[in-house]
């Protein structure tokens, strides 16, 4: 009886294959212009909601919760027709000895490495925009690359639920109908910016928007910022008269006079302070982790439903 | 217990109640009329299917039925929860989706129905606003009569089986299948059933059999991936048994061109090189067996351009060279010769030839089979048999198939055992059992 000695290429190897092919369509297939793109994104949001970034309660909330979105919209098209757009290729390829692992494992070194360059260049457009960073540091001597890992956690989380989205739907058209919807709800359950009946808080863990933003409000010490909007409301108000007085322009008049501007914003912070924003490693820490174990989720049922690549009906 | 009645929910489902039962009347006068068992009628979601098999629309008929059991769950949790008015408010958006749904599937099966009926479109008006009414006419009404009645299979038996096994030969592919089964919709479906041969190394062997007849299950089943119950030998080796090492001595070109087009023929070729080669290989084998396939298959001059810039022709020898970089034993073409035209197709069948002649086997699928007739060895008839499973009419050498089925060309042999409903002659049974027959004289 005839013997097989022969073996073939394994997991790691075909990986490296699949990951030349991937570089490949970065170059002929205009992958690449996603970089470009999140320039753009980027610059868009730091022009619109980047001025008080790190520098008061509201702007951080909006800003952070702003660099999320940029953050899943990124993750969300990097990916999200990588897989359906080749589900007949693949399932041939799976037929000749394709290991889902290594198609799947390929796919997460090219993202993760589209995911860092994209982070770098909305980094770079933020610093170019002076938008202002977190001024402490929680983990590394650099404020930015802290920053910069939370970024690149909530794309590449957004990027692999894509991934998912993609190894479950049969054709590009369904992916990009489930996406908007996928957006709507990363948008809705980020957890702080939008206020959500308590029965609907749990929800928000599933988000990676809900994490990002409580890191980077976090790594900007959220608590530590003055908060603004109760003294711009009552600004608008100084001319109301009571009995004839003016009490509200009196007692701005008396706060100005003695200094006290800072000190009275810096009060109506210390009542809306956020114990889940507390500049703490161990809450960074905590996202991060979220973050992680969804992506490592996303990924293992984008690898269980390829599997069943062989079911799909010609 | 009298007194606990409460007769604002009589009042309210009452309505609902009376009108299923109308409609479970009247489905049942349809389904009498159409073949359907009766009893049927009155089982919900088994009558919605059944009533788009009345209609000739059994695929929108399994989505009206799993449409109907969501629609019912969401009814009966909404009945639970009740009480709880933010449960009731969050389960009343899925039951608006479903009841649209289901609303659009109604329409298309009440169209299909309004065909098997022979009735004006018109009619589709009164199903959508009085569809209780209307169907109560249709079921009751002897006017109404279907042109078409739901083929049942209970009872047909299919043609006799040879039942049994053919010798594994050193220098042959050996195929028994006893049975190929699958699940569909609850339903067992025998797809392949008493196929028996030995297909002799070096031949070109064309595979012919209508819609529906099995090619590609009993492809699948040959190359083992998707098994059935079995035994494929590939010269004394168990293609089951051995699959994970097998499955590179097997070459499955599929019908479409599925490669990606934004890479270059050489990279295309080199990846699946590196996939399917052995590690073992050294780098100048592997280059020269690559330079090989590629002169074969014509493909040299163009190894720098994209796949996305070849002509119909490149692009398919392109797909079966990636197949035969490893050098396949056994060698399977779904459709190789499809979108070419009739030159193209001769110059790529004679390729397929001199492969076979290396002493390969080559197994094809092609519906146009008579312009290259004269190159192949032999023919794999399947049939459709009266129980709709697919059935070995005939294999053996391409002369004598004309003889055996008294017939001139390929094409009037596929007439001959398609369905009658097909527009063929409805002869499958008889010429699978004709084979059977004469098998058991050879085999003894």
């Amino acid at each position: 009886m005839e013997t097989y000695e022969y073996t073939h290429r394994g997991r790691g190897a075909q990986t490296f294959i699949y990951l030349g092919k991937l570089f490949r369509m970065f170059l002929f297939q205009n992958d690449w212009k996603v970089l470009p793109m999140s320039a753009i994104i980027a610059a868009l949001v730091a022009f619109a909601v980047g001025a008080n970034l790190f520098d008061t309660m509201e702007g951080t909330l909006m800003g952070t919760f702003a660099l999320s979105c940029v953050c899943v919209w990124n993750g969300f098209f990097n990916s999200i027709q990588m897989i359906c757009r080749e589900r007949a290729i693949v399932k041939r390829e799976h037929r000749a000895g394709l290991h889902i692992t290594s198609y799947v494992a390929a796919h997460m070194i090219y993202q993760a490495i589209l995911c860092i360059l994209q982070v770098c260049i909305t980094l770079f457009v933020c610093q170019f925009m002076k938008i202002k960073m977190p001024e402490k540091c929680l983990f590394t001597p650099w404020p930015a690359v802290d920053l910069g890992i939370t970024l690149f956690l909530v794309t590449y989380c957004a990027d692999m639920l894509a991934l998912l989205v993609s190894a479950f739907s049969k054709t590009t058209t369904a992916a990009m109908t489930i996406m908007p919807f996928l957006l709507i709800v990363e948008l809705l359950f980020s957890g702080s910016f939008f206020t959500l009946p308590d029965e609907a808080m749990p929800f928000t863990n599933l988000t990676a928007t809900k994490w990002g933003l409580t890191a980077m409000c976090s790594q900007g010490d959220y608590n530590s910022l003055p908060m603004v909007s109760v003294w711009n409301n009552a600004l608008k108000m100084k001319d109301v008269e009571v009995e004839g007085d003016k009490p509200l322009l009196t007692a701005f008049q008396y706060i100005e006079q003695n200094d006290m501007r800072d000190d009275f914003l810096m009060a109506s912070a210390a009542q809306n302070q956020n114990p889940e924003f507390n500049y703490d490693a161990k809450i960074v820490l905590k996202c991060w982790a979220w973050l992680i174990i969804w992506t490592a989720v996303y990924v293992i049922a984008a690898i269980i439903l390829l599997e069943f690549i062989d079911k799909d009906k010609r | 217990m009298a007194g606990n009645i409460d007769y604002t929910d009589i009042n309210r489902i009452g309505p609902q109640v009376l009108s299923y039962l109308l409609i479970s009347l009247s489905y049942l006068g349809i389904f009498h009329k159409c073949g359907v068992n009766k009893l049927f009628a009155f089982i919900p979601a088994v009558r919605e299917y059944n009533i788009a098999l009345c209609a000739d629309k059994e695929k929108e008929g399994r989505t009206y039925t799993v449409l109907t059991c969501l629609y019912y769950v969401d009814v009966i949790a909404g009945f639970i929860f009740q009480g709880d008015i933010r449960v009731t408010m969050f389960l009343a958006i899925p039951l608006l989706g479903l009841y649209v749904a289901l609303f659009i599937y109604g329409i298309k099966i009440y169209q299909g129905l309004i065909q098997i009926f022979e009735r004006k479109r018109k009619w589709i008006w009164a199903f959508i606003f009085f569809k209780t009414l209307t169907l109560f006419i249709w079921g009751l009404s002897r006017k109404f009569q279907p042109s078409k009645k739901v083929v049942s299979l209970k009872g047909v038996s299919g043609a006799k089986e040879l039942g049994e096994d053919i010798k594994a030969s050193d220098n042959a592919l050996t195929v028994n299948i006893s049975k190929r089964t699958a699940i569909d919709f609850f339903k067992k479906k025998v797809l392949l059933k008493d196929i028996h041969m030995s297909i002799p190394k070096g031949h070109l062997v064309l595979l012919l059999g209508g819609s529906g007849a099995g090619k590609t299950t009993y492809l699948n089943a040959v190359t083992g991936y998707e098994k059935a119950d079995a035994r494929i030998m590939l010269g004394q080796q168990d293609v089951y048994e051995d699959y994970e090492k097998m499955k590179y001595d097997i070459g499955f070109v599929p019908q479409a061109d599925l490669m990606r087009g934004t890479d270059t023929v050489e990279m295309t070729l080199l990846d699946a090189a590196l996939m399917r080669l052995p590690v073992e290989m050294s780098v100048m084998e592997r280059e020269n067996r690559m330079a090989y396939v590629l002169d074969l298959f014509g493909l040299t001059a163009v190894k720098n351009s994209l796949v996305d810039k070849l002509s119909g022709g490149q692009r398919k020898r392109l797909s079966i060279a990636l197949e035969f970089i490893t050098d396949p034993e056994l060698f399977i073409l779904d459709e190789p010769d499809s979108g070419l035209d009739g030159v193209v197709a001769r110059k790529l069948f004679e390729k397929l030839r001199e492969i076979a002649d290396e002493g390969k086997i080559v197994i094809v699928i092609t519906h146009t089979p008579d312009r290259v007739i004269d190159l192949f060895d032999d023919v794999i008839v399947l049939a459709k048999d009266a129980r709709r499973t697919g059935r070995l009419a005939y294999y053996g050498p391409v002369d004598k198939a004309y003889e055996f089925f008294g017939k001139e060309s390929m094409e009037d042999i596929l007439l001959s055992i398609n369905q009658k409903d097909e527009g063929g002659e409805g002869r499958a049974d008889e010429f699978v059992e004709k084979y059977a027959d004469l098998m058991k004289e050879k085999v003894g």
